[in-house]
């Protein structure tokens, strides 16, 4: 499971977080966490949006 | 005292093994030979000696294991046993046991970054021949196995050795011929994939040919798995071109770990100085920003994790303001932005030191392959 993170200044989408151990996933295709993301993702699963900025 | 002017030295049997006070100056016999890193199994930022037990997890730097045997638990540990010359080994110990079904599998594996596999060129006419060497001791004897694979997992060789005496370190050397088909990466994506099996029944094939069926060691190989207390120890891997093994590349520890830390690097607290892990900007009153630049380039923007949020703070004009919720954002491989969120009264606009607040807290980032 994952939830998108939204950076704290202008909103944009930050980092993907992973819920099983709370790391954070770049949005870099060589990054290997996030190519299970995308194969997560192409399963039909959607991360949980992210919380409104502070 | 003699000289001897000469224009070459050639092995009389024509191969490449003359040797010079004992080594073998081959065309492979240079500094970075070894496409191995942390062979020696000197290095383990994660656990620092101590015992993991998971399915898909690291113990040492750099070697991966995977156990999905369902019934089968190990532990795995770096170890202070190991043969002359080396003061490392890593350990597995079968703690329950059960044989592998379907397509499960306990094995340990390395994947070496395309770049440092490209001049083998795998994949084309000109492929290099390997050889695989490396100290291994168990419980058990007889034939074990292992394989390589491609990224793609759609190239696969099986290879075979044995254990001959039980609880005795052993020098084991395999020479693979490089595969003329296929598609190996050159790049920062996995150049080759090495596997040592401990223990599989699908994942298994014949060992010496290249074929495209996924397996992490040979058919008919010791499954380690279904032996309670059976033990498995390696050191010394040595992966090089050539058909001759070569000694150990013993590398200095400075950049043995400099090479992990492309894949890996955890900054961590120890005693009771608190760390301080850069300089920082006080956003708002709940948030604050700091640049961190990583010790090594890292192989792509890496992974982000903290010991726990509350394990990090910034100390700003005299007083700790401690964050509730931090995260990683905007990396890339030299550097990464850390966030700071759920400060109390923090005061906008002051720079501060941000710093890992407990005994034993850490940072670290992942870009292993």
């Amino acid at each position: 499971m994952y939830k998108l993170v939204n950076d704290c200044v202008d909103g944009h989408p930050a980092c993907i977080k992973r819920l099983s151990d709370n790391a954070f996933i770049p949005f870099d295709p060589a990054n290997t966490d996030y190519q299970v993301y995308l194969e997560w993702v192409a399963e039909g699963n959607t991360p949980e949006p992210a919380d409104p900025v502070e | 005292m003699s000289q001897i002017n000469t224009n070459a030295i050639l092995d009389a049997s024509g191969g490449t093994t003359t040797s010079i006070n004992g080594y073998t100056p081959t065309a492979s016999n240079m500094a970075g030979r070894n496409r191995i890193i942390n062979g020696d199994m000197r290095i383990d930022q994660r656990n620092a000696g101590a015992s993991v037990t998971g399915n898909s997890v690291y113990s040492v730097d750099r070697f991966y294991q995977v156990n999905n045997v369902v019934g089968c638990t190990y532990s795995v540990q770096q170890d202070s046993s190991a043969p002359q010359g080396f003061t490392n080994s890593l350990k597995v110990t079968i703690t329950a046991a059960a044989s592998p079904v379907g397509n499960t599998q306990v094995s340990f594996r390395q994947y070496i970054e395309g770049f440092n596999t490209a001049d083998l060129n795998w994949g084309t006419a000109n492929a290099k021949t390997v050889t695989l060497s490396f100290w291994v001791k168990s419980s058990l004897t007889g034939t074990f196995g292992g394989a390589i694979s491609n990224n793609a997992f759609d190239r696969l060789y099986a290879y075979e050795y044995t254990i001959n005496s039980a609880n005795t370190w052993e020098y084991k050397t395999v020479t693979i011929a490089g595969d003329t088909t296929g598609t190996w990466e050159t790049g920062n994506s996995a150049g080759m994939r090495v596997y040592f099996g401990l223990g599989a029944t699908n994942y298994s094939k014949a060992a010496g040919v290249w074929g495209s069926a996924f397996a992490v060691q040979s058919t008919g190989s010791v499954d380690l798995c279904a032996t309670n207390g059976a033990t498995w120890q390696i050191t010394g891997v040595q992966l090089e071109a050539g058909s001759v093994a070569t000694p150990f590349e013993h590398r200095q520890y400075g950049q043995e770990l400099a090479l992990c830390q492309r894949y890996y690097q955890r900054t961590k607290r120890t005693g009771d100085a608190t760390t301080c892990i850069g300089n920082g900007h006080i956003y708002n009153s709940l948030t604050a920003y700091s640049v961190y630049n990583f010790k090594q380039t890292m192989r792509s923007a890496p992974t982000g994790n903290a010991s726990a949020s509350s394990d990090l703070g910034i100390l700003s004009a005299g007083a700790n303001y401690v964050s509730s919720s931090t995260h990683f954002q905007a990396a890339n491989e030299d550097q990464i932005e850390i966030v700071l969120s759920g400060l109390s009264g923090a005061p906008t606009g002051n720079g501060g030191w941000v710093r890992l607040q407990t005994n034993n807290s850490w940072i670290d980032f992942s870009a292993e392959l």
